[in-house]
């Protein structure tokens, strides 16, 4: 049997034990191993095997993953999102479906000390929604931009999700990084454009809020400025590089972690930030030595270069293909977490894409933001779960069918992403000449 | 997470509820030491950035420190991530299948990772051994590297027994399909999700 056989056994084996439910890394790395173990033999296999979780956890690019984790979890702590979601209504309320807006724009902020959809949901659930519920609009609505909303998280940066993308196709942490942040925008201004025009047909979804002064609107700022120290932090450190990226996070999660102090955290609170960000570290890393073990053996196959050429010279245009690559991360992304959907199948398309002829830091941006777009589309459609969990008074299918709008706008954005590149690219050439 | 393990029923085994008990204290404290170790992280990066940038002195050794301590938040939290059933997986058909054959596909996709992890002990022992006699250390500030390849094969136990003890959890459920559930992680629904992602993004309001 050649190795490229032993190759596709090993990929029909990892696609039966993650179905029957194993843990993402132990499937990848026991298949890993035993594909090593059948082409290479025995001793040099598992020796092999037996070196990878040291030497590919402990790289110093990879550190910046716990401080991005940590800034989410210490930022629920320090008040931002009350401070945001009021900043918010006093600059946007006057537009139609005012406070929708601000819930976007809210979110967006938000986003740039959380890399976290489901949770940011959830927290403006609790901020937004009442209000909006107050003034009288649409259930639907005011529960659909939430669960919307808060998918902008993963792309504005500081994002973990385009740290280990960055790292498992060895590009740059800081061009991926930056490359999220005009598309985050873009996709915020494309829910806000949709949520202007609905309620300028049916102002019965929500009015606008009028009546604040300039006084008003001003002292509203303070409160959201550490969110601006963390964006300048970030963006200042990728462009003039002054700090690495972990340096950075480390900056950016002492500055919420101050906030978080001034607003009274307590030392249990603390404990509970940390252990949550050290258990969801060590599920990054752990899914990223077992998936580094399958690809050392998908290389020794010769798989990731055979699937390339073969996608290659597929007699079909490069778009189409592309598209049917992000239609199964569609469907993939219904049953899987984003992490485990991108490492598991990184190292197989991404060869291809950019075999294609395409731009692999367009193609991350793309691919982050189709998962994003499963949180909020059945059967799993968490974000949807998560408002309907704050506020049981608001049915899921009243959810799914607030969110239905914006899922179009998600579509629309990443059409305008394919046929407009330099949304992404733009930036990272810009700032950093990639 | 731990809010979601039921209670202990009474006809539960003994030896399974005490192992359960002990292990989760080691890892406990396994998994606050990396908590601590990523606090750690987050001043020296501080410490560095201020110091090279306002003193032109920076944290001599900075990158060395910073690999080799990694291994505390890559590793020693990989049991009690295990535990609490944090570790990604796909679990479409496994909630699809009740009874027997759910207990079923639980145990072989336990059991076969409790195979794995015992070849990592040995190759992370012996790479860690090699380390060691040999006084391997980094080139910059000749830290030596062996107490950080030893935190692996370290970790990597508490998982094996982690393992051993969800297997035997899931075996003894093979046996008796209708008994209650003990020291093996919850299926979660969507529900269970949101409402721990709920609890995670309470934050300040809850202190």
């Amino acid at each position: 049997m050649s190795s490229f056989d032993i190759g596709l056994i090993g990929v029909a084996a990892l696609v039966v034990l993650v179905f029957m439910g194993m843990r993402v890394f132990f499937a990848a790395a026991i298949v890993g191993t035993l594909g090593l173990v059948a082409i290479i033999g025995w001793e040099s296999g598992l020796g092999m095997v037996g070196t990878i979780p040291h030497s590919k956890a402990v790289t110093y690019t990879l550190s910046v993953l716990p401080m991005f984790i940590l800034i989410g979890f210490l930022a629920f702590h320090a008040g931002i999102t009350e401070s945001l979601f009021d900043a918010g209504r006093k600059w946007l309320g006057w537009l139609p479906g005012g406070l929708a807006v601000a819930t976007v724009m809210a979110a967006t902020g938000f986003a740039a000390v959380s890399g976290a959809s489901t949770a940011t949901a959830a927290v403006f659930a609790r901020v937004a929604v009442p209000d909006m519920l107050k003034y009288g609009y649409s259930r639907q609505l005011a529960a659909g931009v939430v669960a919307a909303g808060g998918t902008l998280a993963t792309l504005i940066p500081p994002s973990a999700i385009l740290v280990i993308y960055a790292i498992i196709v060895e590009e740059s942490v800081g061009a991926l990084l930056i490359a999220g942040f005009l598309p985050g925008i873009v996709s915020a201004l494309i829910y806000v454009a949709l949520i202007v025009g609905m309620a300028t047909v049916k102002p019965e979804l929500g009015k606008p809020l009028r009546g604040f002064t300039w006084g008003q609107r001003m002292k509203s700022l303070p409160g959201t400025f550490p969110i601006f120290l963390v964006i300048i932090i970030i963006f200042t450190a990728m462009y003039e590089g002054w700090a690495t990226p972990t340096e950075a996070g480390a900056l950016g999660a002492a500055v919420v972690f101050v906030m978080a102090m001034i607003k009274g955290m307590r030392w249990g609170s603390l404990r509970e930030a940390l252990m949550e960000t050290a258990k969801l570290s060590v599920m990054i890393f752990s899914i990223i030595w077992g998936v580094l073990v399958f690809v050392r053996f998908l290389g020794f196959a010769g798989l990731p270069d055979a699937f390339a050429k073969w996608v290659v010279a597929l007699p079909y245009e490069p778009i189409y293909i592309v598209i049917g690559i992000l239609l199964f991360y569609a469907v993939l992304g219904m049953f899987m977490d984003a992490i485990g959907m991108l490492l598991l199948t990184l190292p197989v398309v991404y060869p291809a894409v950019i075999g294609l002829g395409y731009d692999p830091i367009w193609f991350g941006i793309i691919v982050v933001k189709m998962a994003e777009i499963c949180l909020i589309t059945p059967p799993i459609g968490l974000n949807c779960f998560v408002v309907n969990g704050v506020r049981p008074d608001i049915p899921l299918n009243t959810v799914f069918k607030g969110v239905a709008p914006f899922f179009v706008a998600d579509v629309a954005t990443i059409a305008v992403l394919l046929a407009f590149p330099e949304i992404v690219t733009w930036l990272p050439t810009l700032m950093m000449g990639k | 997470m731990q809010t979601h393990t039921p209670p202990i029923p009474p006809d539960a085994p003994v030896g399974l509820v005490l192992a359960d008990k002990w292990l989760s204290k080691v890892e406990d404290a396994f998994a606050l030491l990396a908590a601590l170790c990523i606090f750690g992280l987050m001043l020296l990066g501080i410490t560095q950035v201020l110091g090279r940038q306002l003193f032109d002195m920076p944290v001599p050794g900075y990158i060395d420190f910073v690999e080799l301590s990694m291994v505390t938040f890559a590793f020693l939290a990989v049991a009690y991530c295990q535990r609490l059933g944090g570790h990604v997986r796909m679990d479409l058909f496994v909630r699809l299948v009740h009874g027997r054959t759910r207990w079923l596909l639980e145990f072989v996709t336990t059991v076969a990772p409790t195979l794995l992890v015992m070849v990592l002990i040995y190759y992370g022992w012996t790479h860690f051994m090699r380390a060691y006699e040999f006084g391997d250390s980094t080139i910059d500030m000749e830290i030596p590297t062996w107490p950080s390849k030893i935190v692996v094969p370290i970790s990597f136990v508490v998982l094996f027994l982690r393992l051993t003890i969800q297997a035997i959890g899931y075996g003894r459920l093979l046996i008796h399909p209708d008994a209650a559930p003990v020291a093996v992680p919850m299926i979660l629904t969507e529900k269970d999700i949101a409402e721990k992602e709920i609890e995670d993004s309470l934050g300040g309001d809850r202190s």
